[in-house]
């Protein structure tokens, strides 16, 4: 499969800040790319970089093959982008801020009939922007991202501020978008749940860092399962499972032993609840359960301490 | 119709005017010169000449409004992108960078022609009305057209400099503050040294030395206006075409 977008060695410093730190992604042809990350790891940076915003301080990103550092028109005529702010003229109408951004590239006035009905906005399109509910204003920004047909849109946090609704909507237009338009789809987002009910791949930012990449359901099944328990003495349970070679960590609700790769999580579990009993240890509840995006990411991108001083639990929705 | 490339942008800014807060500015500041004129018309008690009314509307011009509209004006202008942080949007486009900018200052510089237009039509309608509410009141001499325009004409000339470093500024701050603090700052030494001579080679005061009797005053205001307005257009379209917008 050919890449939409590849970078390698991306990195941007300010100053003595590293925004992003050798960052080698790649997009495959008609994906879904999640890009995962907390608040501040670097997303926007990286996502700056492949639109010709900001300049690497080192490495290249490609856009539809092309160059962005060496020829960034031939690159943003590859790409079509929903960025954080919006940057709508409330004066103007939905229709008119269409065809402002269709003025400036240059398109037949169609354009923007086909646009607006890709994302349902027909009938609201006369109005003016300044009018519009946030997550009209996050269609209008998508159906600007698509003026041109460009074969990559490169869409920035688009549920941030929406209700659950207005999510649910954005994450159904979402997956559908490669199959309607033929778009690949680089997706920024802090919402866990968000990607992995949207996207086909993922890429996870930590600290700058791209820790982990790939195509989700592989990532998911490549990831050993874990036995979710919960016992009436936890560090006697802890103790009895290490010993039994388990990974355990605590959870929320009770305990979590990782199983190593390959071992049948069934067999794992029933040997590990006997030997818990036989040992004398109440066993509440037991079962085994495949991983979630949730536990790879914990596991790749711990949180800094600065941010779990703050928040116990940053940013998860 | 899909325009030029190379005008695209141009007609784009101008389409973003449309029922902006920028279009009230360039229509109120040129009016209230006007009615100025029309409400000191309809004190006075005897006939005046047609070139005091255009004289001192002009000079209220030079002298404080154009100043002030300017830097209100791109102020307003620039905040149409700063406000909804619509840069990014733009500067992702594949469009050179310099036509956006360039297209904002030919626009900005546009509504300043049209408004110093105005001020000349409103004036003249001003005087027109008062003279047909107080017939007695009817300017005497000839209205000369051509002088006023050319007056006017010279005015923005000698404005080039001052509305290329408020352009400037008000493209690279996002907030409000520098753009009227430097406008603000630039209208008032230029009203407190109004007589001094070293006002001919301050930006703000420039076009007022177009109402000046001294020729030298006049040529050397409009050749430094004009000139270093040209370079510093340039100046700014170079720099804000190349500097990141983080």
């Amino acid at each position: 499969m050919t890449a939409a977008i590849e970078t390698r060695d991306l990195t941007r410093r300010f100053g003595r800040q590293l925004a992003a730190d050798a960052v080698s992604m790649s997009v495959p042809d008609r994906a879904v790319y999640g890009f995962l990350g907390r608040n501040g790891a670097g997303k926007t940076t990286t996502l700056k970089m492949l639109l010709g915003l900001i300049r690497p301080s080192g490495g290249t990103a490609l856009v539809g093959g092309v160059d962005v550092a060496r020829d960034r028109i031939g690159a943003a005529r590859k790409v079509g982008a929903l960025l954080e702010a919006h940057g709508f003229y409330g004066n103007l109408s939905g229709r008119e801020n269409l065809d402002l951004t269709r003025g400036l590239l240059g398109l037949p006035k169609r354009e923007i009939d086909r646009v607006l009905e890709v994302v349902e906005m027909t009938e609201h399109a006369r109005r003016r922007v300044c009018d519009y509910s946030l997550g009209m204003r996050q269609r209008l920004g998508l159906a600007r991202a698509m003026l041109g047909a460009p074969p990559v849109l490169v869409l920035d946090e688009p549920t941030n501020g929406l209700d659950p609704d207005g999510i649910a909507d954005m994450r159904r237009f979402l997956r559908a978008l490669p199959e309607r338009t033929g778009a690949t789809v680089l997706l920024s987002s802090h919402l866990l749940g968000e990607i992995e009910q949207t996207a086909t791949h993922v890429g996870i930012l930590s600290h700058g860092r791209l820790v982990l990449e790939g195509e989700l359901a592989r990532l998911k099944a490549d990831l050993a399962p874990e036995i979710a328990l919960q016992t009436d003495d936890a560090g006697r349970a802890t103790a009895l499972a290490r010993a039994r070679g388990f990974d355990v960590a605590p959870t929320e609700d009770g305990l979590v032993a990782r199983l190593k790769p390959g071992e049948d999580a069934r067999t794992a579990s029933a040997s590990l609840n006997r030997a818990l009993v036989e040992a004398d240890i109440a066993v509440f509840a037991i079962g085994a359960r495949s991983r979630s995006l949730e536990g790879i990411y914990r596991e790749v991108s711990p949180p800094s301490p600065a941010a779990t001083s703050v928040k116990a639990r940053p940013e998860f929705a | 119709m899909t325009a030029s490339p190379l005008f695209a942008p141009l007609f784009v800014e101008i389409r973003k005017l449309n029922r902006s807060l920028a279009a009230v500015l360039a229509v109120a500041a040129p009016s209230l010169i006007a009615i100025f004129v029309f409400f000191n018309m309809m004190r006075g008690k005897a006939p005046q000449p047609w070139d005091m009314w255009m004289v001192s509307a002009s000079g209220i011009w030079a002298f404080f409004m154009l100043p002030m509209s300017v830097t209100a004006l791109t102020a307003l202008v620039a905040h149409m992108e700063h406000g909804p942080r619509s840069w990014d949007h733009l500067r992702a486009l594949p469009l050179p960078r310099w036509r956006l900018y360039a297209a904002k200052a030919v626009c900005v510089l546009a509504v300043v022609a049209l408004m110093s237009a105005a001020v000349l039509a409103l004036t003249w309608g001003a005087v027109m009305l008062a003279a047909a509410i107080m017939p007695h009141l009817q300017p005497t001499g000839p209205f000369d057209l051509a002088a006023c325009a050319s007056m006017m004409g010279r005015m923005f000339g000698a404005a080039l400099l001052m509305i290329a470093i408020q352009l400037w500024v008000a493209l690279r701050y996002a907030s409000f503050v520098p753009a009227l603090a430097v406008g603000i700052g630039g209208t008032f030494f230029s009203v407190v040294a109004t007589s001094a001579k070293q006002g001919v080679f301050f930006p703000w005061q420039m076009p007022v030395n177009m109402l000046a009797g001294e020729a030298w005053r006049v040529q050397t205001a409009l050749g430094l206006g004009l000139g270093l307005g040209v370079a510093a257009m340039v100046a700014a379209l170079v720099h804000l075409s190349r500097r990141e917008v983080l």
